[in-house]
């Protein structure tokens, strides 16, 4: 008789009946014996007994908070150990855990934490991927830990406090890296950036009364896109070919320049020792020919024709042939066929060789 | 005996029944606006806790009273220089007015299909009212490059000229708005049509702006483009230098070589300055004595083994060939 019922759900004094039918037809169905005699109608409430029992204590765990409600009302939140509490729902306890760390990742997340732990990226790219203030794209990946600080707030103030942390991770780091150079981020900002991110995060989540402290924000890789990286590493190689460049240039600076000044010491050296060789020479000949002169001066006539004659008499054994001719005689060409042909020192048929006829007057080299 | 039992037993059930119609929680999230055949009554119950109503004609509304969340799908929108770009918002609102919610909207489905449609649109009028640069930028940014330049960042003198490549920089730093006060604006435009379905918007964000593929695509090239700048830029520097020390090299090596030379035929000079000095003084003394003495050992030390000489009996040494050997007059 459904539609004899209030039009609203729940139990109102119209169902009693039915339900009293309902008893006895499950009696008749079953056909449930009557009360047994002596002690055992006993188990039934002690059974009630111990159900309560069971529902009247609860142990909280030591990473644990309780949050107590009574009748949905919050009370009071309880710290870790054995505690009392009123049966069915009166008193309702919600653990939540507060002594632990956690962490949000983005970007990557972490598919097996080990000592060496394994991380994935893939199908992450839209969170990592996001727009520097030069318009430039960066892959960041980073994670956020922190800590319910407030079970209170946690439980009662945001709805879906997970995904609000995750929505203001998101939007804090973007709103960072969209103010700043991509260079920046790729290089040195990234402290700063974890820092400024982690307070602004901070300041949002108690905003919101979130009940969340956030420990640390970890920037892990901060990247440039894949398409791209093959470009950035392009200018490290460059900026080392430029170093390399320059250490061969140096290098061959290095190499001429001490021995270039090695040997213009030579030459200046060589110069000297020429110098020296050159006036001591000098000093050598000026006193010699004095001596001789000195001597010479004593008996002029017997010392020049003496010398005269000793020198041409040297001079005859270094010299191939000597022809002498008589005085009268014009024609030079006859004798110079006599033994071998042509010799230097008389190249042509010339009639006149030019000897002086007063040899020891010709003049002699200058002073060398 | 157990005939009294069973009717002690139904009536308490038919008691407990009874009272529970007539007690209703309300939990820490929630808030509740009791109806009376379906008109509202009273102010709506905010506090939390077991509370009173008339069972069968009193119904409980339970509405949530923490903060929630809204997430809009990306939506593709151009922004005032013609940028196309794909933005993400999310936004947080809490039911302020149970009792308006109620008439107006009746749940979080429907809030959130009506956030969907305001929300979007107010996010849709501001992007495409303001250049890209604007929403990606926040407050600060004209410090951004200041303090890149004092840390120095080694690309940074390459990073400079960058105006006309697909999505570059404006050529200007200025920054009139801002991402902060954009988002502002955009909370301050929602809020303005909020209030009459009993909901206040706290935050609108924007989690994320993204090109759209083919200009992502140009955007990658831009940065490969740029990337190939700067290391061209290093090979040359590169090359500059090298040539440079090289250059410095050939000018020293010119001034160190011509050095010597200079200093060898100044010292070579000296030398035979003080030698021709040296023998000016000893041959100068009689002269035609060291004509004499040179000539002699000019022949003296004559030493051609292939030459040959004609003379005539006129010469000196054989002028007594032809004769007799007496002394004779020249």
């Amino acid at each position: 008789m459904d539609w004899e019922r209030p039009p609203h759900r729940g139990q109102g004094p119209g169902g009693v009946p039915e339900l009293e039918e309902f008893i006895r037809q499950l009696k008749l169905r079953y056909k449930i014996p009557s009360m047994p005699k002596g002690p055992f109608w006993l188990l039934g409430p002690l059974f009630a007994l111990a159900l309560v029992a069971f529902n009247c204590f609860y142990t909280v765990q030591p990473q644990e908070t309780a949050v107590v409600q009574r009748f949905g009302a919050f009370i009071f939140t309880a710290s870790p150990g054995w505690h009392l509490k009123l049966p069915f729902g009166i008193d309702t306890v919600t653990k939540v855990a507060t002594g632990r760390a956690l962490q949000r990742e983005y970007g990557y997340r972490t598919v097996r934490a080990d000592i060496k732990s394994q991380f994935s990226e893939k199908g992450y790219e839209e969170q990592s991927a996001m727009l520097s203030g030069d318009l430039n794209v960066v892959n960041l990946h980073w994670a956020v830990q922190y800590m319910i600080e407030n079970p209170q707030d946690y439980l009662f103030q945001v709805k879906q406090v997970e995904d609000t942390l995750d929505d203001i991770s998101e939007s804090v780091m973007r709103r960072i890296v969209g103010n700043r150079y991509a260079d920046e981020v790729l290089t040195i900002g990234r402290a700063a950036v974890a820092q400024l991110a982690r307070d602004e995060m901070q300041t949002i989540l108690n905003s919101y009364k979130t009940g969340l402290k956030i420990i640390t924000v970890k920037l892990q890789n901060v990247n440039p896109p894949d398409p791209v990286k093959a470009a950035f590493n392009e200018v490290n190689e460059a900026r080392q070919e430029k170093e390399r460049m320059i250490n061969e240039a140096q290098q061959v600076y290095n190499q001429k320049i001490p021995k270039a000044m090695g040997e213009a010491r030579q030459l200046v050296t060589q110069a000297e020792g020429y110098g020296l060789e050159r006036i001591n020479r000098s000093q050598g000949d000026a006193s010699r020919f004095s001596e001789i002169r000195e001597a010479y001066s004593k008996a002029p006539d017997v010392t020049r024709r003496r010398m005269y004659l000793e020198s041409f008499g040297t001079f005859l054994e270094r010299v191939d042939r000597l022809i002498v001719i008589d005085e009268q005689q014009k024609n030079l060409l006859p004798f110079l066929d006599v033994g071998r042909g042509a010799q230097s020192g008389i190249s042509s048929g010339r009639a006149d060789v030019p000897i002086p006829p007063q040899a020891p007057k010709s003049p002699g080299q200058e002073g060398r | 005996m157990p005939m009294k039992f069973r009717i002690i037993l139904i009536g308490s059930i038919v008691f407990l029944v009874f009272l529970s119609s007539c007690l209703y929680v309300v939990d820490e999230t929630q808030q509740v606006v009791i109806t009376q055949l379906g008109k509202p009554v009273g102010k709506p119950v905010t506090t939390s806790g077991l509370n009173f109503k008339w069972p069968v004609i009193q119904k409980a509304n339970y509405f949530e009273k923490r903060v929630m969340k809204w997430d809009g799908s990306p939506n593709q929108i151009p922004t005032r220089d013609k940028k196309y770009i794909w933005v993400d918002t999310t936004a947080r609102w809490r039911i302020v007015d149970p009792l308006l919610f109620l008439m107006r909207v009746g749940n979080e489905q429907t809030a959130n299909s009506r956030l969907d449609g305001i929300i979007d649109s107010v996010v849709r009028d501001h992007v495409s009212d303001n250049d890209l640069v604007e929403l990606v930028r926040s407050e600060g940014w004209e410090m951004a490059k200041q303090t890149l330049q004092e840390v120095g960042i080694p690309d940074m003198p390459s990073l400079e000229p960058n105006a006309d490549s697909p999505g570059g920089v404006e050529p200007s730093d200025h920054l009139s708005k801002g991402r902060e006060v954009i988002t502002r604006e955009m909370v301050a435009d929602a809020s303005r049509l909020l209030p009459e379905f009993g909901i206040h918007l706290l935050d609108l964000r924007i989690k994320r702006i993204k090109f759209v593929d083919s200009v992502q695509q140009k955007v990658y090239e831009r940065m490969i483009s740029e990337r190939k700048r700067i290391a061209s830029q290093y090979r040359s520097e590169g090359e500059g230098e090298r040539a440079a020390t090289l250059g410095r090299m050939e000018k020293e090596l010119a001034r160190i070589n011509s050095e010597a030379f200079r200093k060898s035929q100044e010292i070579r000079g000296k030398a035979d300055a003080e030698a021709t000095r040296i023998y000016a003084d000893a041959f100068g003394k009689n002269t035609e004595f060291f004509e004499f003495y040179r000539t002699m050992e000019f022949y003296r030390e004559f030493n051609n083994p292939r030459s040959s000489f004609v003379l005539t009996t006129e010469a000196d040494v054989f002028k007594y060939l032809k004769g007799s050997g007496e002394p004779r007059q020249k």
